[in-house]
């Protein structure tokens, strides 16, 4: 039961970028450095996301990405739905038994709308607030 | 972000093992009739959950596969660790080391994972045996 590497590195950057675009469009070279990630996987990571329309690509020598929409408007679900397509824990292997059925309805449905009541019900805009909220409190912590 | 499958047919075992295992002892090749898996497959399954201490085995003629924790504390979050090690949808939640990133340590995507792995683990970890075991019941009498 695992992310992939797209879900996992396609998180970090858009959140890199959601983090870094106070001034204009944010690179991919930026993100690149800063998140230790390959340059060649950003592109195809966002190439993904542009088509989605989450985010939108700036041509020129200053050119890189924006956000799409603000992002308060922007769920996790929105993005995970690009990056990792059905965020469901199980296949449906057919319904062969009724123990399978029975199963597929009390548990596996349940861990799954569980899963999407944390991504529905989170924005792009909450992950900045909480992050910015654990960097204010570690740096009380230093005090 | 899928379950293995040695993980369900765990489960649906499990269930199979609390719903019909209580006149007579359930053999392999009963709970893998019951499951339509094959027995090989099976086996392997629970010795896994016995090796996890979820079942265990009674030699002899008449001889099957026991649970070996009451209904009510065997969950269905003790049955997908029995099978996968954890239940985490990536390591760093389980264990930061387990990232090879230079910028782990400063991650700002790690506590999405986290949110959505206490979603995962509070719910499996709340659904015990018994539940299933009435629920199934009252659906489908003794019927597999």
């Amino acid at each position: 039961m695992k992310i992939s590497t797209k879900g996992r590195y396609g998180l970090r950057a858009l959140i890199d970028l959601a983090m870094n675009s106070g001034e204009g469009c944010v690179s991919l070279s930026g993100i690149s450095q800063r998140q230790d990630l390959s340059l060649n996987y950003l592109e195809s990571i966002f190439a993904s996301l542009k088509r989605a329309g989450i985010v939108i690509g700036i041509a020129g020598a200053q050119g890189g990405y924006v956000l799409a929409k603000p992002a308060e408007e922007i769920t996790l679900r929105d993005i995970m739905t690009v990056l990792e397509g059905d965020m469901s824990v199980y296949d449906n292997l057919g319904e062969r038994t009724s123990i399978r059925s029975f199963l597929n309805r009390n548990v596996w449905d349940v861990i799954d709308s569980s899963v999407d009541a944390v991504l529905t019900g989170t924005t792009l805009e909450d992950v900045l607030k909480d992050i910015e909220a654990r960097h204010l409190s570690a740096d009380c912590s230093e005090l | 972000m899928k379950l293995s499958t040695k993980s369900r047919y765990a489960l649906e075992g499990m269930l199979y093992l609390a719903v019909f295992g209580n006149e007579k002892l359930l053999s392999i090749k009963e709970l893998s009739s019951g499951i339509q898996v094959s027995a090989a497959y099976m086996e392997q399954i629970f010795f896994s959950l016995k090796k996890a201490g979820l079942v265990s085995t009674i030699r002899g003629a008449k001889g099957g596969f026991v649970l070996n924790q009451p209904e009510d504390e065997i969950t269905v979050g003790k049955i997908i660790r029995a099978m996968e090690g954890n239940m985490v949808p990536v390591e760093c939640v389980s264990s930061l080391s387990a990232c090879k990133s230079k910028v782990r340590s400063s991650c700002i995507s790690r506590n999405v994972w986290v949110r959505i792995s206490a979603a995962i683990s509070d719910t499996a970890d709340s659904l015990t045996l018994r539940e299933l075991k009435e629920k199934y019941i009252a659906e489908n009498g003794g019927r597999s």
